[in-house]
């Protein structure tokens, strides 16, 4: 069998939508056994987000859910009535980690908090992901995908170019969740560190994840740029002054690196006389005529198609790529060659393919074994064989609502 | 024994040779957590982020002054050492020893020229993590292209459905988006590999694509392909259900425009919503009633609402918002959450007490635990700044030895 890295780690997943199962899933895929807590009903936001086949709603068909929660096993518990917080204070004692979304508050209504639950489990690494953190001004404050990305300066600073109107352009969130995603890798890679001291003998822990922290440590570099160089940034159009720069095409979009590679694209251009101005001179040069560079370069691409432009980038290694949709990353040779997807049959939703693992273990590879949980799926196997629950008393709990 | 641990990953130790953003960040996330991050570099080909953000007059003035490598490189170790000479390689594999993980992200080969192919180094330490970060992976036909965030960015989709509704792709800005990703990916794979190492003394070779990430990043893109062959759209601050979601202006109340964003959840939020308004007339509007309705005409009602926005400060606006139960907040700019009480009083921003950058903050990284120290924030080193530690203390080299070697251009 394939050794799993994280087989003998358990971990209570109460959170909804993206950030938790994302960070649950990347336990789950390494071989963590993940049990995830849903409310009676409708369960998790993401079964009723999509995308549906056909776009009619199905609480087991949406394509997030499915893609989110692989590899975990699913439960369906009311945490807050009586018998249902005794329950999960059980699920408490079996687990090593909890990872949960809720607000502050709302923790201390359900008597979760990390004081109360490390009486029950002091080893216990709770992960607690908020839109604003456990502490400061702001720690009651609600959030989701969009105020995390503009909380974070990510929203302000979207697009790079900047935009040809900034009054009538607001500041612009990144696009499919993108920041909900990054609070949950966020999250992980805190989750994993406490794991690690805990192994190193280290004790439990509380880790005080804040969304808005974890959009603007990507954005480091800009924010060091304020505070170093006292750049005062702007959303005015031609902002940018390196890095990768989107060039329309005869037939779309591609995007090119110039930096220290300015010879190579030239050279791809076949060495315009202009490409030999003194204003292009040297990196600093380029910068600050960078503008009149773009526009030099937008005139030969738009004398090109994409592809064009893309095979002669490759032939001259120029860091290049056509702006291409999804549809042309799942047909990519180079994941297949990879054997990136995976394809996992659920009962309901059917044979599909999924993204594999974001990153290649040699010994321990994330394998997904098992499809994303029906609502209420592993209540017999979870109350029944791990917390040893009788059928009786489980019939019971169901009556009255609590699973 | 129950050791008391000031940092969760202490005792473990990193050779990085990584560069640039996404493969600094990555060993920065050990380094910050407590592993003791050695930074492998040659004067002759240093870190290019050394150089990027200087402080006004001081670009081009030597190796210390990026303020980009600082932020990207917390509490790690730096030493030189030129690979390229014998005796370069040899010290690089009693350092191997030493090691728990080693990292790269240069283009493939580079180690291997030097002899530190995966093989190889499992000779000298068969327990080794070796961290290979790229683009497109070790392995596969695009395994040679060059790759940066932007590039990724538009090679997996991310591009296309970023923009106004509408409207044409654009870069994905401020940050080098997908770097950001790749780094943390980078983190979480490197800990779970020492995780098992923890519990079998095995080591192994972690080969890590950006794309393969940022494919799961864009899963719910992705999926929704594979189901229904929809590629996808900009549609700018919108959701798929909720209306009013969106960036709204405020008034300008310091030098900055300033902007709020906020998100109305449900029929109770819009009714929070209108009271907050005083009920204008205009929300009585039947197009407005429930949320299909607000959701079909989310245009029309952006424009109504942007007309209240603007009549308040961001902050004022966002406190009001958030006291009636509305998810809000300013959008800000990277100069307005630096001056930003909340983040500050949290202690996001450290001081890196720099020769050159002196005390002006940079970002710390999302870490917070409760019981460690706030994390490993000590200087950004100095190009060479350990030489003598890690050359003289950790492999017992002398004074003497460590001179030569440094006039012979090995420690260079």
């Amino acid at each position: 069998m394939t050794p799993q890295a994280l087989s003998n780690v358990k971990v209570i997943e109460f959170s909804d939508f993206i950030s938790g199962p994302y960070c649950g899933k990347l336990l789950s895929n390494m071989g963590a056994q993940v049990i995830k807590v849903e409310k009676p009903g409708l369960g998790d936001k993401a079964r009723s987000y999509g995308p549906f086949p056909q776009h009619i709603p199905h609480p087991e068909k949406s394509g997030l859910f499915l893609f989110l929660n692989t590899n975990k096993s699913g439960i369906t518990l009311d945490v807050a009535s009586a018998d249902g917080l005794k329950i999960f204070q059980e699920l408490i004692k079996w687990a090593d980690i909890l990872i949960e979304d809720h607000s502050v508050k709302e923790i201390e209504r359900l008597g979760l908090t990390y004081a109360a639950l490390k009486k029950i489990n002091p080893s216990l690494i709770m992960t607690s992901i908020t839109p604003f953190g456990q502490t400061g001004p702001f720690k009651d404050y609600k959030g989701n995908d969009l105020i995390a990305a503009h909380a974070g300066t990510e929203g302000f600073g979207n697009p790079d170019e900047g935009v040809k109107d900034p009054a009538s352009m607001p500041p612009l969130k990144v696009p499919n969740h993108a920041a909900d995603f990054m609070c949950g890798l966020t999250a992980a890679a805190c989750t994993l560190g406490a794991l690690l001291g805990r192994k190193n003998g280290g004790q439990g822990q509380h880790i005080d994840l804040s969304k808005q922290e974890a959009v603007a440590s990507i954005t480091r570099q800009q924010l060091a740029y304020y505070s170093v160089m006292e750049e005062t940034p702007s959303r005015e159009w031609g902002r940018k002054k390196f890095g990768g720069f989107l060039y329309p095409c005869r037939d779309g979009y591609v995007v090119i690196w110039i930096g220290p590679h300015y010879h190579l694209v030239v050279k791809m251009m076949g060495d315009p006389d202009w490409s030999k101005e003194e204003m292009f001179a040297n990196p600093l040069m380029r910068n600050n005529y960078i503008v009149e560079l773009n526009q030099l370069i937008t005139a030969w691409t738009l004398e090109h198609t994409a592809v064009e432009i893309n095979n002669l980038a490759l032939e001259y290694g120029v860091p290049c790529s056509l702006v291409r949709s999804v549809k042309d990353l799942i047909a990519d040779e180079q994941l297949a060659y990879r054997n990136f997807w995976q394809e996992i049959d659920h009962p309901v939703a059917g044979k599909l393919k999924y993204p594999g693992a974001p990153f290649k273990l040699s010994t321990t590879p994330g394998i997904i074994n098992r499809p994303a949980p029906l609502l209420g799926e592993h209540n017999d196997i979870v109350y029944g064989e791990i917390l040893k629950y009788s059928q009786e008393q489980l019939t019971k709990m169901k009556q009255a609502g609590i699973i | 024994m129950n050791k008391k641990l000031s940092l969760p990953l202490e005792g473990i130790r990193v050779l990085d040779f990584c560069q640039m953003w996404a493969g600094p960040h990555a060993t920065e996330w050990l380094s910050v957590m407590g592993a003791e991050v050695i930074k492998v570099e040659t004067s002759s080909r240093i870190d290019y982020m050394r150089t990027v953000g200087a402080p006004p007059g001081m670009a081009g003035k030597g190796p210390n002054v990026g303020s980009a490598f600082a932020s990207l490189n917390w509490g790690k170790k730096s030493i030189t050492l030129n690979m390229t000479t014998p005796k370069g390689q040899e010290l690089a594999k009693k350092l191997i020893k030493l090691c728990d993980v080693v990292a790269e992200n240069f283009g493939g080969g580079v180690l291997e020229r030097w002899g530190l192919s995966y093989e190889e180094m499992k000779k000298i330490k068969p327990d080794i993590i070796y961290y290979a970060g790229s683009g497109y992976g070790r392995s596969g036909p695009h395994k040679e292209r060059p790759a940066y965030a932007e590039i990724v960015d538009a090679f997996s989709g991310a591009t296309f459905s970023n923009g106004y509704p509408g409207g044409e792709p654009n870069v994905i800005g401020v940050s080098p988006w997908t770097d950001g990703a790749q780094a943390i990916h980078g983190a979480v794979a490197m800990m779970t590999a020492l995780y098992y190492k923890q519990n079998t003394g095995d080591g192994q070779y972690i080969d890590a694509a950006m794309i393969e990430g940022h494919a799961n990043f864009l899963g719910e893109m992705v999926m929704g392909y594979i189901i229904n062959g929809a590629v996808g759209q900009p549609v700018g601050n919108r959701d798929a259900f909720m209306a009013p979601h969106g960036c709204y202006p405020c008034k300008k109340t310091g030098d900055e425009d300033e902007w709020i964003a906020l998100a109305v959840a449900d029929q109770k939020e819009w009714e929070a919503l209108c009271k907050s308004m005083g009920n204008p007339d205009w929300t009585k509007n039947d197009a407005f009633r429930d949320e299909p309705g607000r959701w079909e005409n989310q245009e029309e009602l952006d424009k109504y609402l942007s007309e209240w926005t603007r009549q308040y400060g961001a902050y004022e606006l966002t406190e009001r918002l958030q006291k009636a139960g509305i998810a809000a907040t300013p959008s800000f700019s990277t100069r307005q959450l630096t001056h930003d009480t909340h983040i500050s009083a949290r202690g996001f921003f450290k001081k890196p007490l720099h020769p050159v950058l002196g005390d002006k903050v940079l970002a710390g990284l999302p870490i917070k635990f409760s019981d460690y120290a706030e994390g490993n924030y000590q200087t950004p080193p100095l190009l060479g700044e350990h030489n003598d530690y890690v050359f003289g203390q950790l492999l017992g080299l002398s004074q003497d030895e460590i001179r030569r070697l440094t006039e012979e251009k090995v420690l260079s």
